[in-house]
């Protein structure tokens, strides 16, 4: 279930994260959602490493391997004599594999990031098109008592789930949504995610 | 469709700019004017380009349909005004990429309002240019002979021709411009979406690719725009390199020259400045950009400009140079025939590619003044249009076997078809700043967002809160 | 891949103390090989079709003036700058040493043209027409082009395609001598002599040896397979 508190300005969003964490919540539940990039930490800490640039590593190689097929394969396939050229040329062959190669490597980083950022989105998600106003959303995700989290590799259990999972989802909501307004929330909505 | 929200500015700070930062909602709305519904202007610009375009196409259909003497090429002069379009608009298109990804990973932050006009003029210069190896061939109509798929023929292209390097090349090119752009365009894709309704805002919506705006989101996003600024550069760089090879690796004495690729790409880079600066002049004055759009932003450009023109001056000279120094007689007699049948040509394109740019340059106040960037520009163009022709054409008019020597003027045909390139890239300029806003409204808004007065000794400096 | 190999090299070698300039060869390439009709206007925009073309060069100041002829075709060159550059291996190097240009499949790029240093290659800018009866003219062993398509001298293949195709046959090799190029067979100096150059008993890869001989634009690096002889051993036109 997300939780999602518009609040007008920088600083009441911090107050409302800062009030979050004290209470019991973990820093992995929390994002913000902001038509501008802040600096890590500024409003939550994320995340930083990324793992798309293997993906444009591997459709380099595969460019680079689609370009040799294209050039030095097809004139192995169909070797025509021109001039004093090899039929298998170097530089030729070179050139298209660099060309292809680039070009599946800007493919595999495009791809890598909507990968990663887990994009399109299927579902429906907590947002508010304020957001795109300059006002700022600070989305809360609650876990159920017992539900099965997906944790990042190389996480701790209490980074990931806050110690407030031993309160019902529902009443989890109602505390996030006292705290969100006392930060000064100008409204809170919540989504139900199945 | 948003509703009416009461916004907070920050008030109470006195800064050495003494100049209250905007609300986001003033960026969103002046930057997304360009979005609202088409004027009458609009359409009358619209549809008098649309008219050189189709006049264009005309041309191209007679040509199409009655043979290739309407042009004004001939035994040995094998190609002309076409070949010359083709360089010019490659070169054109390294606009975007240079001063886009050049800027980004520097990190400079006059680059902002400049990013979208630069990384859209990219896009649709390398789509012009792609169209004229398809309008210079003799037969049209089998172009596909040229794309490398399995057929009952069992023939494939032949990837020795530099031909086929430009066509992959420039495939590659198109593609990563395009996805560049379009990686450029993601956060503000969501800012239109969420600011409009009816059919615009499903197609947005779709396009935006569900983007929330989330701290992960960011994260990833700047990463991938950086390493997709650092892939670029080698990108632009390939393909005019190659494109210069088409002249480079023959024996055509003038062509045959190892300073060609970088040659041709530093052209490229003079070419697409000063096209940004043009097109930078135009959206300022369309589109009310004044305030975003400033002097500091010409001065910055017209100091690019100089050092751009510099390193072309410097090309053009050890070419040139190194030709007279060996005299080789038919390497030599290109260089006279050039000089001596295309004269005042060739005193327009040094006047415009350097001696005006780097006399002019050099002078913050005629860099900070709107007027004299325009016709500096606007000339560098010219003179980089001259250049291509001046190189295609004197060489092939010489070639090694006197007897064999001729000359070439453009026919009506082939100044049709350039005239209709160059509206064609207008209006899908003009489309493209109809549907999607030309100023990368998320980087603005970036800068505004970071921007403080920072108290220091007895005034308030301006600073820029940044990543580490 | 194997290497393909034949036993042929066809060559040629034009005596210029022999060549009068008449311009007899330009007239008979024309009839065999269905080159196009050209008008005036044509010729005047620079748009010859000439396969073969005769260039005359003054020497010297009246009274004491001099001319010298030189008759240029494609010079089927062993490393031929023209054939790389096709984007769709119209013009390729056949196992005889032939530049062959395949008018099917040419897109006209017109990047051979212009690589081209002996300017020898021809494009076609016009449609050409034969009005009745003139299309009588024209020989059913070669291709009419049409029009965006580069064709150049082809040392007739046609011809020796025929004189292949008979050897066969028979069982033999060509002999030197009987398969000529219409330029060859009509010129009335026989100042052409063409045969194969791989044969060293052939007439002309014995006058290919001779002190006599030059290649045109040799600097470049081409390896044509046309060579010309003139004056007493030094002399270049």
């Amino acid at each position: 279930m997300d939780t999602l508190g518009i609040f007008r300005d920088i600083d009441s969003a911090a107050a409302a994260v800062d009030g979050l964490v004290r209470a019991g919540f973990a820093e992995a539940q929390i994002t913000s959602l902001t038509s501008v990039p802040y600096p890590d930490g500024v409003l939550v800490r994320s995340e930083q490493r990324t793992r798309f640039r293997w993906l444009a590593l591997a459709g380099g190689l595969a460019g680079a391997a689609a370009g040799f097929v294209l050039a030095a394969g097809t004139a192995w396939l169909y070797p025509v004599q021109t001039g004093d050229k090899p039929i298998i040329a170097l530089y030729p062959t070179a050139i298209v594999c660099f060309e292809i190669a680039m070009l599946f490597a800007i493919i595999g980083t495009m791809a890598g990031m909507f990968l990663e950022m887990r994009l399109p989105a299927l579902k429906k998600r907590a947002y508010d098109p304020a957001i795109a106003e300059g006002f700022i959303g600070i989305c809360l995700t609650i876990h159920r008592g017992g539900e099965a989290v997906e944790c990042r590799p190389g996480e701790e259990r209490q980074d990931c789930i806050g110690e407030i999972v031993s309160l019902s989802a529902v009443e989890q909501k109602e505390r996030a949504e006292e705290i969100m307004l006392a930060a000064g929330a100008m409204r809170v909505i919540g989504e139900e995610t199945p | 469709m948003s509703e009416d929200l009461s916004h907070t500015s920050r008030t109470g700070q006195t800064s050495l700019t003494d100049q209250a930062p905007k609300s986001a909602t003033r960026i969103n709305d002046e930057l997304l004017s360009s979005l609202r519904p088409p004027t009458l202007r609009w359409y009358l610009l619209a549809f008098f380009l649309g008219a050189v375009v189709a006049w264009g196409m005309a041309a191209f259909t007679w040509q199409l349909t009655h043979g290739m003497y309407v042009t004004g090429k001939n035994r040995p002069v094998m190609w002309g005004f076409y070949i010359t379009g083709f360089v010019f608009w490659v070169g054109l298109s390294h606009s975007g990429t240079m001063v886009s990804s050049i800027l980004r990973l520097s990190q400079a932050n006059w680059r902002r309002p400049i990013l979208r006009a630069a990384e859209a003029m990219t896009v649709f210069c390398i789509t012009v240019a792609g169209l004229f190896p398809l309008i210079h061939l003799g037969r049209n109509w089998i172009f596909f002979y040229m794309i490398p798929y399995p057929n009952q023929r069992g023939l494939w292209p032949n990837f020795r021709s530099p031909l086929l390097w430009d066509m992959t090349a420039i495939t590659a090119y198109i593609i990563g411009s395009s996805l560049f752009l379009y990686l450029g365009l993601l956060p503000d894709l969501a800012v239109a979406r969420d600011r409009s309704s009816g059919w615009r805002q499903k197609v947005y919506a779709v396009l935006a690719m569900g983007w929330r705006g989330t701290a992960r989101e960011w994260s990833v996003y700047h990463k991938a725009s950086t390493l997709m600024a650092a892939l670029i550069i080698p990108v632009a760089v390939s393909v005019h390199s190659i494109v210069a090879w088409d002249f480079a690796v023959t024996v055509v004495p003038g062509w045959h020259s190892t300073i060609f690729p970088p040659y041709f790409v530093i052209g490229a880079i003079l070419s697409g400045v000063a096209a940004v600066i043009t097109l930078m002049i135009i959206i300022r004055k369309a589109f009310h950009l004044e305030e975003y759009l400033t002097p500091l932003h010409f001065d910055n450009m017209g100091k690019l400009l100089l050092v751009i023109s510099l390193l072309w001056s410097y090309a053009y000279f050890v070419e040139v140079q190194t030709v007279w120094y060996a005299h080789e007689p038919i390497e030599w007699e290109v260089f006279s025939f050039m000089s001596g049948r295309y004269t005042t040509q060739l005193l327009i394109m040094l006047l415009g590619n350097s001696a005006l740019p780097i006399a002019a340059m050099c002078f913050k106040r005629l860099r900070r003044s709107i007027g004299v960037m325009l016709v500096v520009s606007l000339l560098v163009n010219v003179g980089m249009f001259i250049e291509r022709f001046l190189i295609i054409v004197p060489s092939l008019s010489h070639k090694n076997m006197p007897f064999a020597w001729g000359s070439y003027s453009p026919s009506w045909v082939e100044i049709s078809v350039n005239l209709a390139a160059l509206a064609g890239f207008a209006l899908l300029f003009t489309i493209f700043a109809k549907f999607f806003p030309i100023v990368a409204i998320s980087d603005v808004r970036e800068l505004e967002a970071r921007r403080t007065g920072v108290p220091l000794g007895r005034v308030r400096v301006p600073s820029v809160a940044g990543e580490e | 891949m194997e290497k393909l190999t034949s036993p042929y090299k066809w060559g040629m070698v034009i005596d210029l103390d022999r060549c009068t300039g008449c311009g007899a060869c330009v007239v008979a390439c024309q009839a065999e090989n269905n080159v196009g009709i050209c008008e005036k206007q044509e010729i005047s925009e620079g748009r010859d079709m000439h396969w073969l073309r005769i260039e005359r060069f003054w020497v010297g100041e009246y009274p004491d003036v001099r001319v010298r002829f030189l008759p240029v075709m494609c010079q089927h060159c062993h490393d031929a700058p023209c054939e790389p550059v096709c984007p769709v291996y119209a013009s390729y190097h056949n196992p005889d040493g032939l530049n062959g240009q395949v008018y099917n499949r040419c897109v006209g790029t017109r990047y051979c043209g212009n690589n081209c240093p002996y300017a020898v290659r021809v494009f076609n800018f016009y449609p050409h027409e034969w009005p009745k009866p003139l299309d009588n003219q024209l020989s059913p062993d070669i291709t009419v082009r049409s029009r965006g398509v580069m064709e150049k001298c082809s040392f007739c293949i046609q011809r020796i395609r025929r004189a292949k195709e008979e050897a066969k046959v028979e069982e033999r090799e060509v002999r030197d001598g009987e398969v000529q190029p219409a330029c060859a067979q009509t010129c009335p100096a026989e100042a052409m002599v063409f045969g194969n150059l791989a044969d060293p008993r052939s007439r002309v890869a014995r006058l290919a040896r001779s002190p006599r001989r030059f290649q045109l634009l040799e600097h470049l690096g081409t390896h044509p397979s046309v060579y010309y002889l003139k004056g007493g051993g030094r002399e270049h036109v």
